[in-house]
């Protein structure tokens, strides 16, 4: 309690700062706006009335859905990375953790691109600027994920995430996926005892939120490996230890054989039944992702409520993503003339 | 009444445009800059307007233009022309001439631009050859010599092994930060079994892409085996290294080398013809980019203002409205005249005054002299409409309130020659520094500080301050004179004393003169060691003055406030009572204080006798009086009477203001609503409480306003007055009634921030004086010459650092609050907006510097 005092010597511009990002997501009455457009062009005046500004005033027409997409990304990017070059310990430590899940995400775009044989050149404009490391050019080098590991990841931060993956098995799509998986739920575990050894504000929101991740990445785990040849205990392997569902939780999940029993599981759980009420896949419905987006969204908001935490900033990024993952919902179905569906985003109120 | 006082009438106008003329006439008015259009359709989403098609057209061609723009900054040589001194909003159809233009321009750019960067990669890449080539000799010269070295023992071991061991080996070139991660991942991949030289190359080379200089590397790998120069070349496209054919002997490199040469020299003509093609087009570029971005703009905001308009059912034609003060609508009118003609239509806009409810926006004509003292105005609130502005009167008050808390001569002068210097460069400087945060305040207040530093030498000369020193300009009135056997020995203090001979023998001869300095306080204090005790009672006493009569002045502009806006019932039950409590009580203070001045002299009896005034005004309020106890105490015969009588009186005044309105209102709006019948001459009074209604909530209904204007126009005879609410009127009148009798004395005492701040003023500089600068003028001729070259400089920095520059801010401020809480409470209510005009000087002035606001 204390500490709290002091927590502004150092970080109180940043949480300042990030606030003041924050206020600028899009409201509810900017996506109304936002859906009724018609072209493209009529989305960029819009943004531009918001705090996007004149982000797109220098792209020249016809503008593009990956323009708008590389264009907001660029953005709230920047807007990051002047946190992070603001930062001191802890708080640096802290942001330097967030982008570690963008460097999990790009190595497994790069070798799965490799797979599939594209070229490095053409893979790395698609990585997230966030997961950028220097040594991923050579990422195509290793054909086995030992190799991977003593070549490449050994002088990354992931290295330690990955002693758990590491095998002489050739990489294919399922060892990539597992792999991923791995890497994530030690990623997570690792974030979360962070967090906690932090302590006070930062812990409590950041245990909250992780632990929500972790539940959703077992559920989600469980939901897609239901038809796929993955042996039970291969499976309970993959599921990150630091959420409500540890330990009974995922017991029962390692178990699990339809989505019905994933359903009962849940059941069990306040926070996550209804997650999974009311879900279908008829047009209309909300998917199961939604509705975790959606949870995800309010969490994070809640984030907010609590000063003199680093919460602020995982969430804050969060809320970006999630805002560009709208926009460009909302621009596909306009480019694409799609407008049954253009409600689905996830407003951020 | 000038415009400045109460600023412009303004007047609500709807004007019906030809759709055709439309363009025109509002080209017309923005070079006018005198309307301010409303937004008629403010539920309607930005694109779905009905001119957003071409505001769309014009941000495309400003796109184009900030391309072409930052492509001319990009060459060095080349300087934009500014624009065009009257550059004419383009006509209409104009719009798809310009577009063309400057799609062949941006066309033509970016097709030299490729050309250019195809050509510079090319040379690059000849240039890295050239690198490697000459680099790789060294390399080899070594290699050669470790080979033969190890072939011999080669051979030597294996006997039957004819074949000399081959070693593969690639070239290359990487950027030179990357190369220490290189060489770890070779060797981690390779495990070791990669031999790798590296060679910096001297010369930065220029990336094509981003037309930066980068440092490069030279490298050359030696390996052996097909499988590994498989790995090796995807590590080198895994760190973007550019790999190049390298000749293994070393004739074949010289003679590869000498190709590379004559191809550089080749390619440096054609790339040279092709930076010369691009230089004449951006020069031709840069005679016209400044003018364009101006006619784009004016074209841009007036499409902008078009959106703004609602459309005639029929289509025929465009209906604005706008605020426009009253005596300019004959210009407006020729305006619309003019543009109507430009545009060759032959139907006249119509220009209809028309009636509203709504408080008008406000205006003021302002030059840049008025602007400053406009902006200390405005900073607190905007004037309502048609209130009495204070600036006028700030002028002058509020350069003097500085100056009686900054007064000192020589501090003055360097401040008013400072503003003077901006004031007599201000066209020079008005472009200059325009980043520059703290620059464009100063220079933004310039008039201001040029008079606060002429009031500051004005008051300085009356206190006989001149950097903490005095001027004995007339002379003295008094002087030492002592009688012959006066003894210097036992003396320390000597007294001054004006009246010799009553009671001391000691003093025979006349010290004082008899007639007072003629000009402020008589330099003959500074030497007194009771200075200090005498210039606070004087500058105490004169704080006091001033600040009621400021207040004064302040309710004296209330009631013309109230004249104005006819209410009669704020001039009897609030002007009134506030003038009697003000008078009975602290215009007599201020009376005490002369009179006191005048009836007490130095003779020793009246300084024994002097009243303390501040304990006498106290004693008032207990109907005491000094007078009672000693009559040689009292002021005047009969004071004690007198002061209660007054104090009676004042204290009545509370309660009169506290009930008096109310009931009069109560009373007026019972009338009205027994009568029902709107009488004409009612109507006068319906005015003067609508008034009171209208402005208390006035916030609310502008707001309530641009939600439905079309509602409210249509409902434009529903008085606000209907809804009369007693208890929301008693309470703010009690409000007031306690903020301003709580208010006259925290404000009175509140003046006497003038001494405090004057005497702190004073002290500090000298301080500096004594402990500075004196060290230097104490000192003898020859070194004191040297210590006092080298004490100036610091008395010199803290009196502009200290004195000038933090002591002048923090008597800014003072005054700056004395204006708009004691003075500007006692009539300005500052709920009005600001007229913003619609006006192309404005938007190209925002558009040319956009952190400004």
């Amino acid at each position: 309690m204390f500490l709290d005092v002091l927590f502004n010597i150092d970080n109180g511009y940043l949480e300042g700062l990030v606030r003041g990002f924050k206020s600028g997501i899009l409201k509810n009455q900017d996506y109304i706006n936002l859906v009724q457009c018609e072209t493209l062009e009529d989305l960029k005046l819009h943004l531009q009335t918001t705090d996007y500004g004149n982000f797109l005033a220098n792209e020249p027409s016809p503008l593009t859905v990956s323009v708008i997409d590389d264009k907001i990304r660029e953005k709230y990017v920047l807007e990051f990375q002047h946190l992070r070059n603001h930062a001191v310990k802890p708080l640096s430590k802290f942001l330097d953790y967030i982008t570690y899940s963008y460097m999990i995400d790009n190595i497994v775009l790069l070798i799965t691109g490799h797979l599939h044989q594209r070229s490095v050149q053409e893979l790395l404009p698609k990585c997230h600027p966030l997961g950028m490391f220097e040594q991923m050019g050579a990422i195509t080098v290793a054909d086995t994920s030992a190799s991977l590991y003593n070549a490449i990841l050994i002088d990354t931060p992931l290295a330690p995430y990955f002693i758990d993956c590491i095998s002489e098995h050739d990489l294919d799509e399922l060892n990539i996926e597992i792999m991923r998986n791995t890497l994530y739920k030690a990623y997570i575990e690792d974030f979360y005892n962070f967090c906690k050894e932090l302590g006070g504000p930062t812990g409590e929101v950041m245990c909250e939120l992780l632990a929500f991740e972790a539940d959703r990445r077992a559920f989600m785990i469980t939901i897609n490996s239901l038809g796929v040849d993955l042996p039970k205990d291969e499976r309970s392997k993959l599921y990150p230890r630091c959420g409500k569902l540890y330990p009974d939780g995922l017991n029962q999940l390692s178990k699990a054989e339809e989505y019905d029993q994933v359903k009962m599981i849940a059941e069990s759980y306040a926070d996550y039944r209804p997650l999974f009420e009311n879900v279908g896949t008829n047009p209309g419905d909300k998917t199961i992702e939604d509705k975790f987006f959606e949870q995800e969204v309010k969490m994070n908001l809640n984030a907010f409520m609590r000063q003199f935490g680093f919460g602020v900033f995982y969430s804050f990024l969060k809320l970006k993503e999630q805002e560009n993952r709208n926009i460009i919902w909302i621009a596909e179905c306009v480019a694409q003339k799609h407008r049954t569906r253009i409600d689905n985003y996830i407003p951020i109120m | 009444m000038s415009s400045l006082f109460r600023g412009e009438d303004m007047t609500l106008c709807q004007i019906y445009f030809q759709s055709e003329a439309a363009y025109s006439c509002v080209a017309q008015l923005g070079e006018l800059g005198i309307v301010q259009f409303r937004d008629l359709n403010p539920t309607v989403n930005a694109f779905q307007r009905k001119f957003v098609n071409e505001v769309r057209r014009c941000e495309e061609m400003e796109r184009k233009l900030r391309f072409l723009e930052s492509e001319i900054i990009k060459e060095k040589e080349i300087a934009l022309t500014d624009a065009q001194e009257f550059c004419e909003a383009p006509k209409s159809k104009e719009m798809i001439d310009m577009e063309t233009a400057l799609e062949q321009l941006e066309h033509d750019l970016q097709e030299v631009n490729s050309n250019k960067d195809a050509l510079k990669k090319n040379y690059l890449e000849l240039q890295e050859l050239r690198h490697i080539l000459t680099k790789a000799t060294t390399f080899f010269e070594e290699q050669d010599r470790i080979q033969t070295g190890e072939q011999t023992v080669l051979q030597m071991d294996t006997q039957d092994r004819v074949q000399p061991l081959r070693l593969g080996f690639l070239a290359g070139v990487i950027d030179r930060e990357r190369v220490p991660s290189f060489e770890l991942m070779l060797w981690r991949i390779c495990r070791g079994n990669v031999f790798l030289r590296t060679a910096e190359i001297e010369e930065a080379l220029e990336d094509p892409k981003t037309n930066t200089q980068v440092n490069k590397t030279v490298f050359i790998l030696f390996f052996q085996g097909e499988q590994l120069k498989i790995k090796v070349k995807k590590i080198c496209e895994g760190f973007k290294a550019t790999i190049y054919p390298c000749p293994e002997t070393a004739s074949e490199r010289r003679e590869m080398g000498l190709g590379v040469m004559t191809r550089l020299e080749e390619l440096k003509t054609v790339l040279d013809q092709s930076l010369n093609l691009r230089k004449s087009l951006l020069t031709n570029a840069a005679l016209n980019v400044k003018t364009w971005f101006c006619r784009v703009r004016k074209m841009k905001a007036i499409y902008h203002t078009m959106n703004m308009f609602n459309l005639e059912v029929n289509q025929k034609c465009l209906i604005a409205e706008c605020w426009a003060p009253v005596n300019e609508l004959t210009r407006i009118k020729l305006a619309l005249d003019k543009g109507t003609e430009l545009s060759g239509s032959n139907i006249q806009s119509i220009l209809n005054r028309m009636e509203t409810k709504e408080q008008p926006p406000t205006h003021h004509r302002l030059n840049q002299f008025s602007e400053g003292f406009q902006n200390i105005v405005d900073a607190y609130g905007i004037s309502s409409y048609r209130e009495i502005n204070p600036a006028p009167f700030t002028v002058i008050t509020f350069p003097f309130l500085f100056a009686v808390m900054f007064g000192d001569a020589g501090h003055g002068l360097i401040m008013s020659l400072f503003a003077l210097f901006m004031v007599l460069r201000e066209t020079q400087l008005k472009n200059k520094f325009k980043t520059n945060e703290v620059w464009q305040i100063f220079f933004g207040g310039r008039y201001i500080i040029l008079l606060m530093g002429l009031f500051s030498i004005y008051t300085g000369v009356i206190y006989n301050d001149v950097f903490s020193k005095s001027m004995n300009i007339f002379g003295s009135s008094w002087k030492v004179g002592v009688s012959k056997d006066f003894d210097f020995e036992k003396v320390t203090v000597f007294d001054l004393n004006p009246n010799p001979n009553v009671n001391r023998s000691l003093n025979e001869v006349k010290m004082y003169s008899g007639t007072p300095y003629p000009f402020g306080v008589d330099p003959i204090w500074i030497m007194s060691i009771n200075k200090i005790a005498f210039t606070n009672s004087l500058k105490m006493k004169f704080s006091v003055i001033i600040g009621i009569m400021q207040m004064m002045f302040g309710l004296v502009l209330s009631l013309l406030n109230h004249l104005f806006f006819g209410k009669m019932a704020s001039v009897f039950f609030e002007f009134i009572p506030q003038v009697i409590f003000l008078t009975f009580i602290f215009v007599y203070l201020c009376l005490m204080i002369f009179i006191k001045w005048i009836r007490f002299d130095g003779s020793p009896n009246s300084t024994q006798c002097a009243p303390n005034l501040l304990i006498e005004l106290i004693n008032m309020f207990f109907f005491k009086s000094a007078a009672d106890e000693d009559s040689c105490k009292a002021l005047y015969s009969g004071q004690s009477i007198v002061q209660k009588i007054l104090i009676v009186l004042a204290v009545l005044c509370i309660p009169t203001m506290l009930l008096g309105k109310p009931i009069i209102l109560y009373l007026r709006h019972k009338r009205k609503s027994q009568s029902g019948v709107r009488l004409e001459e009612d109507m006068r009074h319906m005015t003067e409480l609508s008034n009171n209604v209208v402005t208390s909530d006035s916030v609310h209904q502008e707001s309530t306003y641009l939600v439905n204007s079309e509602a409210e126009l249509l409902n434009d005879h529903d008085d606000p007055e209907e809804k009369f609410d007693m208890g929301e009127i008693a309470v703010e009148q009690c409000i007031h009634t306690i903020e301003y009798f709580l208010g006259c004395i925290s404000h009175t005492a509140s003046y006497l921030r003038l001494w405090a701040l004057s005497l702190a003023h004073a002290e500090l500089s000298e301080v500096l004086w004594t402990m500075i600068l004196r060290i230097g003028l104490q000192s003898g001729s020859a070194p004191g010459f040297v210590i006092l070259w080298l004490v100036f400089v610091p008395w010199a920095a803290f009196t502009v650092g200290v004195l000038l520059l933090m002591e002048g801010l923090s008597a800014f401020l003072h005054a700056l609050r004395l204006h708009w809480v004691e003075f500007q409470s006692k009539f300005y209510k500052g709920e009005g907006y600001q007229f913003i005009p619609f006006s192309f000087q404005q938007i190209l002035e925002q558009a040319e510097n956009p952190d400004q606001l």
